[in-house]
């Protein structure tokens, strides 16, 4: 699974969730913490339509953290300030790096739900679109 | 003028910072971050934008401990900020892709992905609703819950521009894409004329109230009048990193809810045959300053003699930090440098009373 992915779904999980499946990881491996979570800044790098030029719009507030398990390291960056989430994803990230990582089905059922609820959320949205009829016949665009 | 320091009164100081518990003290009910972030969202928005930092709970808490007060709010996440480094440039983020809630055009009313209102207040009767004063908002948060499971899943699907339409036909110009490094405004100085990436990050975080007075001044004729609102969208744009043991891979960390605007006017007075864009683009759901965003860019672009077609007059005086820091000084004691004024007006009044002047 790609990076982005991963990232994304786990990101998208509750903190328990991710707090269960780095516990099942760390059951069954050695864990060093190679960079204990701390909180940073990532400034948000944009590209704007009219002259196609990039400008940077403002920053946020991350937190991030990197472990090594059996050896590989594995890498979690999240906006926010939630350590431990961030450290389990990190120890997932290991895991998935070193190819241990046995749950790959049960995020993918995540990440269909995930976007389920996105898609409702989208359909409520959707729901507001406008339907023009124009007054006046001669009035085309 | 010269400053002279003074020394004095840290007792009082003291008392006085302790005092601001007072104010917050008036009932035993806490105000919750969770409800600051989820019932005042839109003043959190404008916090976080004028403070160029996006971090709901953080302008929560700001705001919870200036009683409410955006400028104080503001400096506290800029000095927060300041305690930290900055670890990354995030990927390009592209609103292109955005995960649209709202996007309305003014100039067309067939857009490609059609006109969505979202949630607006424009079309409300501004009429109080009393009954707010003693609401069931659980009721509420299950209400909406329901809302959204009653619904048939809608695929998420990305927007072309409004412009775009009229690059193609050459009614807008295209300019090809420029990978240069954006300017930044929180470790360089501006120096004019200055670059567009930083005329568009000072805008963005500059003042609400500021910015929409100068965009009115506009449209009531010290400027280029009325421009059409092409396309306004709000929505979340995915923000990515890279991963620091692969380059070609990223890391999602989150998403952010920005509005973005582009007006459309003529080109220029001689040129009537092509439009000019100004672009806005602020973090969370604060679309009358994206317009004036985008308002203000064309003016700076088009240039003259009004004064938001001046850019160190715009850029120089927008930012809510410097601005109210600037005039909060004013309350400070200047005793030394009064009291210099009022000798010169005394001396002056002496020297008329003796008729030599």
């Amino acid at each position: 699974m790609k990076k982005q992915r991963l990232s994304k779904i786990l990101a998208r999980c509750t903190r328990e969730t991710v707090h269960t499946l780095a516990d099942e990881i760390r059951a069954e491996h050695d864990i060093v913490i190679v960079k204990a979570p701390e909180k940073s800044l990532a400034m948000i790098k944009m590209r704007e339509p009219v002259k196609e030029t990039l400008f940077y719009l403002g920053e946020v507030i991350i937190c991030e953290a990197i472990v090594s398990l059996d050896g590989v390291k594995g890498m979690a960056a999240l906006m926010g300030d939630d350590f431990d989430k961030v450290l389990d994803m990190a120890v997932i990230d290991a895991a998935c790096s070193r190819g241990v990582f046995r749950e790959e089905a049960f995020l993918t059922e995540l990440e269909k739900a995930q976007e389920e609820r996105r898609q409702k959320e989208n359909a409520m949205f959707m729901n507001t679109m406008v339907n023009f009829k124009s007054m006046d016949s001669e009035v085309q665009g | 003028m010269a400053y002279v320091a003074v020394s004095g009164g840290e007792e009082a100081i003291e008392a006085s910072i302790r005092l601001l518990e007072y104010y917050r003290s008036g009932t035993e009910k806490d105000l919750e971050l969770e409800v600051i972030e989820e019932k005042m969202s839109l003043l959190v928005d404008k916090v976080m934008s004028e403070a160029g930092l996006y971090s709901k709970r953080y302008a929560a808490l700001a705001l919870k401990q200036c009683e409410g007060s955006v400028e104080e709010a503001v400096f506290l996440l800029r000095a927060y900020r300041s305690t930290l480094k900055r670890s990354y440039d995030t990927r390009v983020a592209d609103t292109g892709n955005m995960r649209i809630v709202r996007r309305i055009s003014a100039a067309f009313k067939d857009i490609q992905g059609g006109q969505i209102l979202g949630a607006t207040y424009d079309y409300t009767h501004r009429l109080m609703h009393f009954e707010l004063e003693h609401e069931d908002a659980e009721k509420l948060h299950e209400r909406m819950e329901e809302l959204i499971q009653e619904q048939e899943p809608a695929p998420e699907e990305f927007c072309g521009r409004v412009s775009d339409e009229l690059k193609k036909e050459g009614l807008i110009d295209s300019y090809p894409v420029n990978e240069e490094k954006p300017f930044d405004i929180t470790e360089n100085f501006l120096e004019f004329p200055t670059v567009r990436s930083a005329r568009l990050q000072t805008l963005t975080r500059a003042d609400s109230g500021f910015i929409s007075g100068l965009a009115y001044s506009v449209l009531r004729g010290f400027g280029q009048v009325h421009p059409t609102v092409g396309e306004l969208r709000s929505g979340y744009v995915e923000l990515e990193i890279p991963y620091l043991q692969d380059p070609e891979e990223s890391l999602w960390i989150g998403e952010v809810f920005l509005s973005e605007v582009e007006v459309f006017n003529e080109a220029d007075e001689k040129d009537k045959l092509k439009l000019a864009c100004g672009y806005g683009a602020v973090f969370g759901r604060n679309e009358n300053k994206a317009i004036a965003m985008a308002v203000i860019d064309r003016e700076l672009d088009a240039g003259g003699d009004y004064p938001t077609q001046d850019e160190e007059f715009v850029l120089m005086h927008g930012d809510s930090l410097e601005m109210n820091g600037f005039i909060s000084h004013l309350k400070l004691p200047h005793y030394v440098t009064f009291q210099s004024k009022l000798d010169a007006v005394r001396k002056t009044r002496r020297g008329k009373n003796d008729g030599q002047i």
